[in-house]
């Protein structure tokens, strides 16, 4: 360890740590800077972080300086303020003040930066900033605004270090320096929209969020990407109800800093047509509005004399899926397993996308909820079943429609309208990950918590509760009411889950290495 | 001035020079044999003979030569020699001679220098604008390869050496050692962030030292002569000889190779120099090492001597040795506008305050000429400087704003002139009052 003083007061860091990160530590702020940036290698260009290291000459900037035994910094010297202050003023020369109709706008170092260090008129007229053109389209998804940027180099340096794809760069030199796609590349990999993130101002923008909303107010909900096995952490940003866009959030074990345009798009399935608001009974012509206590009522006459045939989901929560099997036991059921073998994969890549499509399946394997093939649904298709299934869409998944049609009836635990829902005697409304508390675990056995950034429609219930409210129609009461209280008996009953009984934090928890379960009454039973 | 040997321009006026016959007729190789053969001399006995000899980079920096050599850590990792013959400062053509006159001097002295830094792969890199060089340079390489002076065992010594010559773009920047690494590697030709420093982490991430043409061509006579030879010219802390190019309204331009501490009275008006300014023309300004130091008043000029104390005595620096002479007929702003022109145009556009900060200059000065000034523009001028200054990776924008700086303070009468006289603002009357306002 090394003893550095940061603005008079003492510190201990590693020695060799990065200077900037120590300040930042120390001060409970970060310096000013541009294209620094934890996840990218250092360029050193934007100069903003200039301190003052005692014993040496020039300015230095923190970013690429390694704390030291001894040393001794200052961070906020008349000196280095001014230094500061001038150098955003080379920044801003060139700087269309275009803030009014800029996305950027409220989350813009250069906007934070002025009122901290500028607070100056501008030096140059309005005629003679280099014009560096405006709104061109780069990809899908992001836009480019050449004149805003500061050429941080911090999205080249991603498209180079983090997808390799190389389509961004800086061209020409001197003040005409602009950054561009390469000529004959568009930015069209699956992580363009970090570029987005990167972007300390405006020159970089989200094709898909632009002028749809003021960041001021976005409300900003922790959460976790149910785009694939990784589980990126993620934030929701949301107003009145309505998700505007998802963000990464930094995660080392997980995601860096990163996140993929398949996970960040998924913000669009959460208002949806097909929303299912309210519980019906009744299958084509006959279906109807009705209400909860009636469904209720519908699920246990369908199970007079019949068995119920219980299907969790890959994309349903830890809890869900431990009080579903609870209320399977509880009620006499069969329990036919979790996912539907094989499907929902696609193509993965090394960075984050994983070729496991859904949020949760390392979660059932360590549940030993299991898997079932379209085989073993069919032969439980029969007049004597009913089956009864959470947030999957089966008769879509089977690519087989007549799938269901076995069954004496099917009740759906769903969110949206699907092929299985149009054939469900009773269709129980419930909540999306984004409206609702539980836990994902990611491929590499990583728990996750989902929090509920706004509520779902006024009549859906989260499917915990449904869990609970049909256990004691059947006259079974749960020992547990809410997500929170499942979790507590996961973390204290199931192998291999003690790491939750803490709760989960913001970084998620690491559940131990191996801990599956046996299937309790799994496929082969179901199939036996 | 005492007679002194030429080390650096022995052989320019000799026919032929740059063939490898008319080199070796003369001596050439010499240093070469006397170093490999066997008994000869350790690579750390040529480092310690250079460093002793007070041979400093003729690049611009001035940094002692056998010291930088002395930075190369002893790992396993390979190593190489990158001799700069990027030569763009503008006023500097005097490493142009030594390549073409006597290019096989250049590849002895980086043969000696690979060798004293163990290196086995050595590049000379031309700046673009000097295409037949790089066919002369090549030309010369070839002979050496074929005489067995490059290659696999050279004369027997068990040291290996590969030359390869590379031609840049075209950069300025370049010249800049870590651009020239970068641009020798493939990027884009800009400077890297020190640490790590090149001769630790340089040309693809292993030690590197990059040398100028002309450091490099000193080495063969210092090997053949010793260090205290070598000593034995100029002055205590700038040792042996330097080219001084010189260009301006003198009756002799052109490159000249002088002793430590010769009067500059002597180079411009001496006899076996530059003979004095043209008729008619007196001596104003005098820029010594290269556009990029500060100018020099004649006065200030005629009390140099050149060598590296007495430059920083007066203010600049000697720099790579282009001096540019100016006449009592030049305008020093419309001089100053081709300097900054020229580093508005150059600067690689990576660290802010240089991207934006020369281009400003540039403006302010081009507004001035153009007879737009604004009264408070010099003051500008100074205060843009300042916050360029040391603020960069590299000195690309301490470049520009030294001959900035230097000019306005040392010409500012000049400058003055092209400024709208300072006037009191205007009191401002408002033309309709708030009552008067529409509601």
């Amino acid at each position: 360890m090394a003893k550095i003083t940061i603005d008079g007061v003492e510190h201990e860091f590693e020695e060799g740590k990065n200077l900037f990160e120590a300040c930042a530590e120390a001060n409970g702020e970060k310096l000013p800077h541009f294209c620094y940036h934890p996840g990218l290698s250092i360029a050193g260009v934007c100069r903003m972080c200039q301190v003052e290291i005692e014993g040496v000459p020039k300015l230095v900037i923190a970013c690429n300086a390694a704390v030291r035994d001894g040393m001794v910094v200052n961070t906020k010297t008349p000196r280095v303020r001014s230094t500061v202050q001038n150098i955003l003023n080379f920044h801003l020369l060139h700087h269309p003040v275009d803030c009014p109709v800029c996305d950027q706008a409220g989350e813009c170092s250069l906007q934070d930066f002025y009122m901290d260090h500028g607070l100056y008129d501008a030096e140059i007229d309005i005629d003679d900033k280099i014009d560096k053109g405006k709104v061109k389209p780069i990809g899908d998804l992001v836009m480019l605004d050449a004149e805003r940027c500061v050429l941080c180099a911090r999205c080249t340096r991603f498209t180079s270090e983090i997808t390799k794809t190389h389509e961004l760069g800086i061209f020409n030199r001197g003040n005409h320096s602009e950054i561009d796609v390469a000529p004959g590349k568009t930015l069209d990999n699956n992580y363009s929209l970090n570029t987005v993130d990167i972007c300390p101002v405006g020159a970089l923008t989200s094709r898909d969020f632009r002028f749809r909303k003021r960041v001021w107010w976005l409300d900003v909900t922790d959460s976790v990407c149910p785009g694939c096995a990784t589980g990126c952490n993620m934030t929701i940003d949301h107003n009145e109800g309505t998700a505007y866009r998802f963000k990464p959030r930094e995660n080392p074990e997980v995601n860096d800093y990163w996140m993929c345009d398949h996970g960040r798009l998924l913000y669009k399935r959460i208002v949806t047509d097909a929303r299912l608001e309210h519980p019906t009974v009744g299958v084509g012509e006959r279906r109807e509005q009705s209400w909860w206590e009636r469904a209720y009522r519908r699920v246990l006459e369908l199970a007079e004399s019949r068995t119920l045939v219980f299907a969790g989901s890959p994309h349903a929560t830890l809890e869900e899926l431990y009080a579903l099997g609870r209320l399977a036991e509880a009620v006499d059921g069969r329990w036919l397993g979790a996912r539907l073998s094989g499907t929902e994969t696609g193509e993965g890549d090394d960075i984050l996308f994983s070729a496991d499509r859904t949020p949760n399946a390392e979660g059932i394997r360590r549940l030993g909820a299991g898997e079932f093939t379209v085989e073993q649904l069919r032969e439980a298709a029969t007049q004597e079943n009913v089956l009864v299934v959470l947030e999957n869409d089966l008769a879509g998944l089977a690519a087989e429609d007549s799938v269901l049609d076995g069954f004496a009836a099917v009740v759906t635990i769903a969110t949206d309208g699907t092929a299985t829902s149009d054939r469900a005697e009773v269709v129980l409304p419930t909540l999306k990950y984004a409206e609702k508390l539980g836990t994902f675990v990611n491929k590499d056995g990583r728990a996750q918590a989902l929090n509920a950034a706004f509520p779902g429609p006024a009549e859906a219930r989260d499917t915990i509760r449904i869990v609970r409210d049909l256990g004691e129609v059947f006259g079974h009461t749960f020992a547990w009411a809410d997500t929170a209280g499942v979790r507590g008996e996961i973390a204290s009953t199931v192998e291999g889950f003690g790491a939750i009984s803490g709760g989960i934090g913001p970084q998620g928890v690491a559940l131990d290495a191996g801990s599956v379960q046996p299937t309790p009454s799994g496929g082969e039973e179901a199939q036996a | 001035m005492a007679e002194f040997p030429k080390i650096l321009s022995a052989n320019w006026d000799v026919e032929n020079s740059h063939t490898l016959d008319v080199y070796e007729s003369r001596g050439g190789y010499g240093a070469m044999r006397k170093a490999l053969t066997s008994g000869g001399m350790s690579p750390d006995e040529v480092r310690e003979l250079v460093k002793d000899s007070g041979l400093r980079g003729r690049g611009g920096a001035g940094f002692p030569t056998g010291v930088k050599w002395g930075f190369v850590p002893d790992t396993d990792k390979k190593k190489y020699l990158l001799v700069n013959a990027d030569e763009s400062e503008p006023g500097t053509f005097k490493d142009r001679y030594i390549m073409d006159f006597d290019p096989h001097m250049m590849i002895e002295g980086s043969i000696l220098s690979s060798y004293a830094i163990n290196a086995n792969d050595c590049f000379i890199y031309i700046r673009g604008e000097y295409g037949w060089l790089v066919d002369r340079v090549q030309e010369a390489v070839d002979e050496a390869y074929a005489k067995g002076y490059l290659g696999k065992d050279i004369l027997g010594s068990g040291y290996d050496l590969e030359m390869i010559v590379h031609k840049g773009a075209g950069a300025y920047i370049c010249g800049e050692e870590t651009g020239l690494i970068n641009s020798l590697e493939g990027r884009k030709g800009q400077p890297r962030i020190k640490p790590p420093f090149p001769a630790v982490v340089g040309f693809l991430d292993c030690p590197t030292i990059v040398n100028n043409v002309e450091t490099v061509a000193a080495v063969p006579w210092i090997v053949n002569n010793g260090a205290d030879a070598y000593k034995a010219i100029g002055t205590e802390k700038s040792t042996g000889t330097k080219l001084w190019s010189v260009s301006g309204p003198v009756k002799r331009p052109g490159n000249y190779e002088v002793p430590m501490g010769l009067p500059m009275k002597e180079l411009i008006y001496g006899e076996d120099y530059c003979q004095g300014m043209l008729d008619g023309v007196e001596l104003k300004a005098c820029i010594p090492g290269g556009s990029s130091v500060p100018v020099l008043t004649a006065e200030e000029t005629l009390a140099c001597n050149i060598d590296y104390e007495s430059f920083a005595e007066h203010g600049t620096m000697l720099g790579s040795g282009g001096c540019i002479v100016i006449g009592d007929d030049a305008s020093m702003p419309e001089l100053l506008k081709v300097v900054l022109q020229f580093y508005h145009h150059e600067s690689c556009g990576q660290c802010t305050p240089c991207r934006e900060g020369t281009g400003w200059l540039d403006m302010i000065l081009d507004r001035m000429l153009r007879g737009e000034g604004r009264p408070k523009d010099l003051e500008l001028l100074d205060r843009i400087g300042n916050n360029m200054m040391g603020t960069t990776i590299c000195v690309l924008a301490d470049a520009a704003v030294m001959p900035a700086q230097s000019f306005v303070k040392k010409f500012r009468d000049e400058f003055e002139a092209l400024l709208p006289e300072m006037e009191e603002p205007e009191e401002y009357i408002p033309t309709t009052s708030a009552a008067e306002m529409p509601r």
